[in-house]
């Protein structure tokens, strides 16, 4: 006993944690941990933390600065609750052990889109073409220490597109955000949640409707339904997009696309009324020039809403591609 | 020097029965103890006194004219709850220990004498110690010095019949006593033996008796040469008034008004001068020892405390 | 949030155990027991138509011991050791058969799987009653150093005198605590008693019928005292009786004293390992706190190791039920995996094995001998279980009456001291009986038996309240008290305060 506790220090040197857990300073950066992998120390992180937050926010079509505030807000505490997320369960297991990446190699893209198009796979292809997209465009993960955890990142990142496809949300900014609020309440991923906060840039009536709709939806199920990191996209191509949804536990969202038609029409309508009586109320006959400017007025008013949409769009894609 | 004697270590030995009857509490009450107090002198045991009030005694009570009717009575309204652990006899049997280590230091003094009659040896009491307690209650003593494997016979005396009931009910409790512990009614005046004892016990006695000199003196007959009358007692202080008389029965009420006679109570010194005075007793061993008890402590023997409150009294009978 | 839940459901599970849930919960090892308890109001009639008997006049005793346990036997050693004990006349009752373990041999490729840890305060009395030189000392496992961690956070403290102390001082007993198992110690201790000069009387396979009190003859008055009935019809009559008859105590039945407390829901899961070989690091015991409870590897000489792992009954079963490689794959990676995996491998039937390869593999976890080297296999037979659960009788002591052990407390057994703790028992009751005897006190009588109850009832409620507080601290898988209590657990291991040291002088002392 004696003899073997002379030794004890050397040995504890060898049983230490493994180097990224520990703290170091610049001068001495642990070797990495798996390819690609950049230790940070702990101020290079808050550095980078907050300097990809400032970027992303004066210009969102850096999609390498989303993709970098979300790495650096993840660890430690996100990335490892939703590992541990996938770990509870047997296909997140699975996928874990696995490792699959998604490519343009690993799916092949044609076949999925002679897929009926109510199919998981069919939706995905029609989002990839439309955007223009390659499942190749997907940044590699460098700043997030674990191996393990490195590799749920970029699982989320690759899946993305699949998200789409099974909460049925329309591609326009309320459903993006909305979608957002989705991956916040279901992966806990602090990024996707500082994403929401571009609904403080729409108009009032569309905040209104985000948040008396549009949230409590994402919100609520997200958080009900299965984890979306939890699902073995691959095997699930041909699955119908209704069926996954029903076993995830996700509702239907309400139709967003009606309900901003009905809203685009209500307010028009709105208009008509007030200008209508306002011309009553001068006592004077309405002019068809003065409809024709009253008109021009809506549409122009309308224009600059679409454009605004537009705007966030991009912010919101460059987001999503990240 | 008086306040000195009113600190805290309150020596508090006496029956802590409740109440029966409700004594008003008064400032004149506590002025009237207080000049009883101012009044008193230093008490002198004289025998004189004694036998005069002796033979008067006798003339009505019979045999028990060492015993004040008073204190015979209070006593057998204690006698239900002697033996229970948390009754009013508490603070005795928690001091019972402390008896046994007293008597067993006085009879270690002299170890190869005093033990002469089993041939010596390494124990206090001889083979065959035999004890007489007088004025034994309820037995708490009696029983534990015959428990102690060295003693061969025990007699315990008190004048009362109901509490020496009590006493012989409780012996019954363990088969170890059978034949080895008796119990007589009985004063010391009057016990018939002619048996001198190793040791004979006073425990909590002399104070409650109205002529102590002439009592010890009929004592001191059934001690054999060499053997030890021990005893225990409360010194007539500042202290043991306040205790025993004012916050006890006064203040507290935990003990019934009258239950001690301040006046009764004898200093160590008093009792010194009266054993040095006493012809072939104290020559080869007269000590004391002083005892407080501390709440939450229990009973600590304290040097120096036997001018304050209870002490402890051993004196030996000279071997000529 | 779901916090406040749990504390709830603790606090409903706390609520007070009536004597009567005690009696109906199942006995451990007091199984061999027939005793039908006797309520106070049955004790009252039974005592009225004891007199109407005839019944044969019990033998008398000053002592009986009931329960043959380690504590009891210590107890039963303990009073013929001691020289102002040795003259009372002691008799102490089991209900199985003690032949077994005073026949005792053992082979040396095999460690049973109840094993106990003793203290070195408990060693010093087995020494002074004779016992310990009774033990074979290579099949006692000896250390000096602990590992214990948070299994949610890593926080880590190291319990090492050589590494506190800067080397070894010769001067101080650095051994923290001694693994022997309990048949050993038994085994021991009926020797110790063998070797007594006065005997005391052994009944063992038998069973205790009744418990009454006895009766008033001519010349005796033994109302109050505790005569016990036996499955054989003899009749004991004790001046002193004292139950060592663990959790559900017949005696303290008898006596009429409540004992509070609360179920863990978990069980201790046991069993002996080989290991793979240890001799390039020191022995260590090693505690791992989960959610769901500690599971600790504790040495043994050699290349085996015994297993205490408390978690849900629930997760016992399935350990119970897993092949002998699964389980073992299960334990080592209980010391080396997230409780995620550990709660997941839970639902596995098998492939246990394959499924922690590869988390093994991609879980960063210490080396030995931060953690215990591997458990290469499992001993046959060996994997047992039982309830845990916490419980304080109001006092030990009534009239003629004394508990220790199990019967006065019950312990969870993460910090290894029941056992200690109901020898410490002994230790202070033996004490309190020696000055009452040379006081010429009944050993029976309550003034006698106040000392020893004065000083034991308050540290080993300090102790059961210690461990019953750990127990609920690392229940918490999250939340705000799992990072606090990973920096207490920091403090501690940087010894600020002089704290790590006092804690370790106070288990080597207790």
């Amino acid at each position: 006993m004696a003899a073997s506790t002379t030794c004890l220090r050397c040995l504890r040197s060898r049983a230490l944690p493994a180097a990224s857990n520990r703290a170091f300073s610049v001068l001495n950066r642990p070797p990495p941990n798996y390819p690609g992998h950049v230790p940070l120390t702990g101020p290079e992180r808050l550095f980078l933390a907050a300097g990809s937050a400032l970027m992303s926010f004066i210009d969102p079509r850096r999609g390498d600065m989303i993709a970098l505030l979300g790495e650096t807000t993840a660890q430690p505490f996100f990335i490892t609750r939703l590992r541990d997320t996938m770990l509870r369960h047997p296909t997140g297991r699975r996928i874990l052990r696995a490792r699959p990446r998604i490519t343009s190699q690993s799916l092949s893209l044609p076949r999925l889109r002679s897929l009926p198009p109510n199919t998981i796979g069919a939706t995905y292809v029609a989002w990839l073409d439309r955007e223009g997209v390659s499942p190749d465009t997907r940044a590699d993960v460098r700043y997030i220490d674990d191996e393990e955890c490195a590799y749920v990142m970029q699982r989320y990142r690759e899946c993305h597109d699949f998200y789409h496809a099974i909460t049925g949300l329309p591609i326009v900014r309320e459903g993006e955000i909305a979608l957002k609020a989705f991956e916040f309440a279901n992966t806990g991923l602090p990024m996707t949640g500082l994403s929401v906060f571009s609904a403080l840039t729409v108009k009032a009536d569309e905040r209104e409707r985000l948040l008396k709709v549009y949230l409590p939806w994402a919100v609520r199920n997200g958080m009900q339904a299965e984890s979306v990191l939890n699902v073995y996209w691959e095997e699930e191509l041909e699955t119908d997009v209704g069926e996954m949804r029903e076993r995830l536990g996700i509702e239907v969202p309400p139709d967003l696309r009606t309900a901003r038609a009905e809203a685009r029409r209500r307010k028009r309508d709105g208009k008509t009324t007030t200008t209508t009586a306002t011309t009553a109320a001068a006592g004077t006959a309405p002019t068809g020039d003065e409809t024709a400017k009253v008109e021009t007025e809506a549409e122009r008013a309308e224009r600059e809403q679409l454009e605004i949409e537009r705007k966030a769009m991009e912010i919101l894609e460059q987001a999503d591609k990240m | 020097m008086l306040r000195r004697s009113l600190r805290i270590g309150a020596p508090l030995l006496h029956s802590l029965e409740p109440v029966q009857r409700a004594p008003r509490l008064s400032p004149s009450n506590i002025d009237r103890a207080i000049q009883k107090f101012s009044s008193q002198n230093a008490r002198c045991i004289s025998t004189s006194a004694y036998r005069r009030k002796a033979e008067a005694g006798n003339s009505t009570t019979g045999s028990r004219g060492a015993v004040d009717p008073d204190e015979l009575s209070h006593f057998n309204a204690l006698a239900s709850t002697w033996w229970d652990a948390q009754g009013p006899s508490r603070l005795l049997h928690l001091m019972n220990p402390m008896r046994i280590n007293f008597a067993k230091h006085c009879l270690q003094m002299h170890p190869t004498s005093a033990t002469a009659d089993a041939g010596g040896g390494e124990s206090p009491f001889s083979k065959g110690l035999r004890v007489l307690d007088v004025g034994c209650g309820g037995g708490i003593f009696s029983e534990s010095i015959a428990r102690l494997p060295e003693t061969s016979h025990v007699v315990g005396l008190d004048p009362s019949e109901q509490i020496l009931a009590v006493a012989r009910a409780h012996a019954k409790k363990d088969p170890t006593l059978t034949g080895k512990l008796q119990y007589i009614n009985s004063t010391i005046d009057d016990y018939p033996s002619d048996h001198q004892v190793d040791l004979l016990t006073l425990f909590e006695v002399v104070e409650h008796v109205p002529y102590p000199a002439a009592f010890l003196q009929s004592c001191m007959r059934h001690v054999r040469p060499g053997g030890w009358i021990v005893l225990s007692t409360i010194a007539r202080t500042w202290s043991s008034w306040f205790t025993t008389k004012l916050v006890a029965e006064d203040l507290l009420r935990i003990v019934p008004r009258g239950t001690h006679d301040w006046h009764k109570y004898i200093n160590e010194n008093e009792m010194r001068a009266f054993f040095e005075k006493q012809p072939g007793w104290g020559a080869q061993g007269m000590l004391s020892m002083g005892c407080l008890y501390v709440p939450g402590f229990g009973w600590k023997a304290v040097k120096g405390s036997e001018h304050i409150g209870n002490y402890f009294f051993g004196v030996r009978r000279d071997m000529q | 949030m779901w916090h406040e839940n749990i504390d709830h459901a603790n606090v409903i599970n706390r609520t007070k155990t009536t004597m009567r849930q005690t009696l109906l919960r199942l006995p451990t090892r007091n199984s061999v027991w027939a005793f039908r308890a006797s309520r106070p109001a049955q004790i009252a009639s039974t005592r009225r138509s004891f007199a109407s008997e005839a019944s044969p006049s019990p033998e008398v005793y000053d002592v009986v011991v009931v329960g043959g346990g380690p504590v009891g036997l210590t107890l039963a050693a303990s009073l013929g050791a001691a020289r102002t004990t040795s003259h009372l006349k002691v008799a102490l009752i089991e209900g199985m058969d003690l032949a077994p373990i005073r026949n005792w041999s053992p082979k040396p490729d095999y460690f049973a799987n109840r094993i106990v840890s003793l203290i070195p305060s408990t060693v010093r009395l087995l020494k002074e009653i004779g016992a310990w030189k009774h033990i074979q000392q290579n099949r006692v496992q000896s250390y000096d150093g602990m590992q214990v961690w948070d299994g949610m956070t890593g926080a880590r403290v190291e319990f090492d005198w050589n590494k506190l102390w800067g080397g070894k001082d010769e001067q101080t007993d650095t051994t923290i605590a001694h693994m022997v198992e309990n048949i050993h110690l038994s085994h021991g201790l009926l020797k110790a008693i063998g070797d007594l000069a006065v005997q005391p009387t052994m009944i063992d396979k038998t069973k205790v019928e009744r418990i009454q009190y006895g009766e008033m003859t001519g010349q005796l008055d033994m109302r109050d005292w505790p005569v016990v009935t036996l499955s054989t019809g003899q009749q004991l009559a004790a001046r002193l009786l004292i139950g060592a008859d663990g959790g559900n105590s017949p005696v303290r039945t008898f006596a009429g004293i409540e004992s509070r407390g609360w179920d863990y829901d978990r069980h201790s899961m046991v069993a002996t390992f080989k290991i793979e070989d240890d001799s390039a690091f020191p022995k260590f015991a090693y505690q791992r706190f989960l959610p769901s409870g500690p599971v600790a590897i504790l040495p043994l000489p050699g290349n085996f190791a015994n297993l205490a792992w408390s978690t849900t009954p629930e997760k016992v079963t399935h350990l119970k039920s897993l092949a002998p490689e699964d389980f073992v794959a299960m334990v080592n990676a209980a010391f080396r995996l997230s409780y995620t995996d550990i709660d997941y491998l839970h639902n596995l039937k098998s492939g246990v094995v394959e499924e922690t390869k590869w988390r093994e593999s991609v879980t960063q976890h210490p080396d030995p001998p931060q953690i215990p080297v591997r458990i290469t296999e499992v001993l046959d037979g060996t994997r047992a279980s039982f309830p845990l659960k916490m419980r304080h009788a109001d006092k030990y002591i009534a009239e003629r009456i004394a508990l220790v052990g199990d019967a006065a407390h019950t312990i969870h057994p993460m910090a290894g001291q029941g056992l200690n703790s109901g020898i410490g028992d002994v230790y202070s009751l033996v004490k309190s009986l020696a000055e009452g005897i040379r006081h010429g006190q009944d050993v029976g009588s309550s003034f006698t038996l106040e000392p020893f109850q004065s000083e034991r009832y308050l540290p080993n409620n300090a102790l059961l309240g210690f461990v019953d507080k750990l127990h609920t601290l690392y229940g918490f898988e999250s939340g705000p008290l799992v990072p606090l209590r990973s920096l207490g657990v920091e403090i501690i291991n940087r010894d600020w305060f002089g704290l790590k040291r006092f804690l370790m002088s106070q288990a080597a002392k207790s």
